[in-house]
């Protein structure tokens, strides 16, 4: 249903919070949108070879640890992401002689998302004895030493989709489980609702803030958040996209009781060995924030990431039909789903998705600061489904 | 043009997926990817590239018809979007170049009647509905212009791009 405008001027204050002051956002989250803006002109960027890296992390650890003959083996650049550059190497030293497989996961100058990669280590840190997550070896926050921001993590075993199956796209979108699903499915939400039982304030996540409980700043940070990405990077204007900034200002819900969110828990971002399809590690945690665990639940129900049955069912990140993942959801986490917050965080995350694709994807691209310049421009020909999804969701709100 | 755009694209998709990517190593995945996406992206523009003139011709009309309306209904002072609307009627049809740069600068001054200026004044129910109908029209329109990446789950419902003009017409 539409919204009368002249109810909402009139009606007493839901709380303290200023629905348009966009400085209202995580102060780590500011200082990453002011540094992309500030580091755009540095480009083009071009994909690290793997002599460069070597040299990146012979420098590093030596710097770092005071290794003594360090040795940077068996580099090999790994596909997947459409934001970070990934390297797993091997690294040996005077007193590893047999050496450690390791990950090195750094920022191009610009990618898809814009993110903190300290960040990204605490929370993994913090989640290291709750799910398989990749071990934090060393990071590099600001790119003090290694020249760009970076973490190095444990080089963890298994697939994203599986060897033999009938359907494999760009960033997992697309991926068939099929008969894997079944051993899929129940880990996943495990997952979803293990990290938000879990108790952020006794971790140490000093990168991060957490939005006051029973007030809308969950909801507005995040619309700051990703409105102050499009506008930083539009390239074309898109009405839609602004209406929708709008909207989601004018309808933020007030969240209770804030909990960590993964805010990328999908299909393609879990790994799983084969065949026993047990899970390995929770990847990219490069968007998890402190916010309202109804933005996980319509995260994953996107249609884009979801597949279709050959009888006509959708599913759920490939994995089980929608009624069905929310009621799992529901009994595993004990939190209740409220169809207006979803339907609020639905129109949020295809905003984000929107913002993503059309805008920070395209400014990425539009001054060759990735290295994968063309995956961005493909992901982004997806950027209209969401401005469907946009004005869908919006009418039936 | 001898040899034609048609047929260089169709070359270069050729080499592609005959010669290149069955000489890159398995184990090289990104690069394997990337040669992929060369050719998927090869392959939309050889369907495209024909119809670019007419796709930014019809989406810089529905933005001026979203101006138009807005217009009529916005309650924000209208003069940038008037000045923007005289320059979008007024850019080169026959150039890409110009009909791209002119739905920048209307797409500007639409923003900022959405945002209803610093106040962020009310927007009514008929210019809501009118962006709505508007996003729905863009969003259908770019779906059905990028359908070939296979990334859209409702792309079997899309018409092809001859559909998309007989309609626009």
């Amino acid at each position: 249903m539409a919204i009368d405008m002249s109810d909402i001027i009139d009606a007493p204050p839901i709380d303290k919070i200023d629905i348009w002051n966009r400085d209202d956002m995580e102060p780590r989250i500011r200082e990453i949108l002011d540094r992309t803006v500030r580091d755009r002109v540095k480009g083009p960027y071009a994909a690290k070879t793997d002599s460069e890296v070597i040299a990146m992390l012979e420098n590093y650890f030596a710097r770092t640890e005071g290794l003594d003959a360090i040795v940077i083996a068996d580099v090999a650049r790994m596909a997947g992401g459409a934001s970070k550059e990934q390297f797993a190497f091997t690294l040996r030293h005077r007193d590893d002689a047999v050496g450690e497989r390791l990950v090195l996961r750094m920022d191009p100058l610009e990618a898809i998302s814009q993110t903190c990669r300290g960040r990204e280590a605490q929370v993994h840190v913090a989640f290291a004895d709750i799910l398989p997550v990749a071990s934090v070896r060393s990071i590099d926050a600001d790119g003090e030493i290694l020249g760009q921001p970076a973490i190095i993590l444990g080089f963890v075993d298994g697939v994203t989709e599986p060897s033999e199956g009938t359907g494999h796209g760009v960033s997992g979108i697309g991926t068939r489980y099929d008969d894997w699903a079944a051993k899929l499915a129940p880990q996943f939400i495990d997952a979803l609702a293990q990290v938000h039982r879990f108790n952020w304030r006794s971790a140490d996540l000093s990168y991060y803030a957490a939005p006051e409980a029973g007030t809308r700043q969950a909801a507005i940070w995040q619309v700051n958040w990703w409105s102050q990405v499009w506008w930083d990077g539009v390239v074309q204007p898109v009405a839609m996209v602004t209406y929708a900034e709008r909207w989601l200002r004018e309808n933020a819900p007030i969240c209770e009781a804030p909990v960590m969110c993964h805010s990328d828990l999908r299909l393609g971002n879990f790994m799983f060995e084969e065949p026993s399809g047990k899970f390995t590690a929770v990847l990219d945690w490069e968007l998890a924030h402190i916010g309202d665990f109804h933005e996980d639940i319509a995260w994953a129900i996107q249609r884009l990431f979801g597949t279709w049955t050959d009888d006509g069912i959708f599913l759920v990140c490939g994995l089980i039909a929608r009624d069905e993942f929310l009621r799992a959801y529901e009994a595993a986490s004990g939190n209740h789903i409220d169809p207006v917050k979803l339907r609020y965080y639905e129109v949020l995350n295809a905003y984000k998705c929107a913002v993503i694709d059309l805008g920070q994807a395209m400014r990425a691209a539009t001054e060759s600061n990735n290295h994968q310049d063309i995956i961005l421009t493909w992901l982004g020909s997806a950027g209209a489904v969401f401005l469907e999804q946009l004005v869908m969701l919006i009418r039936e709100a | 043009m001898l040899p034609n755009i048609d047929l260089r694209i169709a070359n270069m998709i050729k080499a592609l997926e005959q010669v290149v990517l069955p000489a890159l190593p398995r184990d090289q995945r990104l690069a394997r990817d990337q040669a992929q996406l060369v050719a998927g992206h090869l392959r939309m523009m050889g369907e495209q590239w024909k119809a670019a003139l007419r796709y930014e011709q019809i989406s810089l009309d529905d933005l001026m018809t979203l101006a138009r309306d807005l217009m009529r209904s916005a309650p924000t002072p209208l003069d940038k979007l008037a000045d923007a609307l005289a320059d979008a009627q007024a850019c080169d049809r026959e150039s890409v170049t110009a009909l791209e740069q002119a739905n920048i600068g209307l797409g500007h001054a639409v923003d900022a009647i959405i945002l209803g200026g610093e106040a962020h004044a009310p927007l009514s129910q008929v210019s809501i509905d009118a962006i709505l109908d508007h996003g729905l029209r863009h969003a259908r329109r770019e779906r059905t212009w990028f359908k070939r990446n296979g990334l859209d789950p409702d792309r079997n419902d899309l018409p092809d791009l001859a559909a998309l003009f007989d309609t626009a017409a």
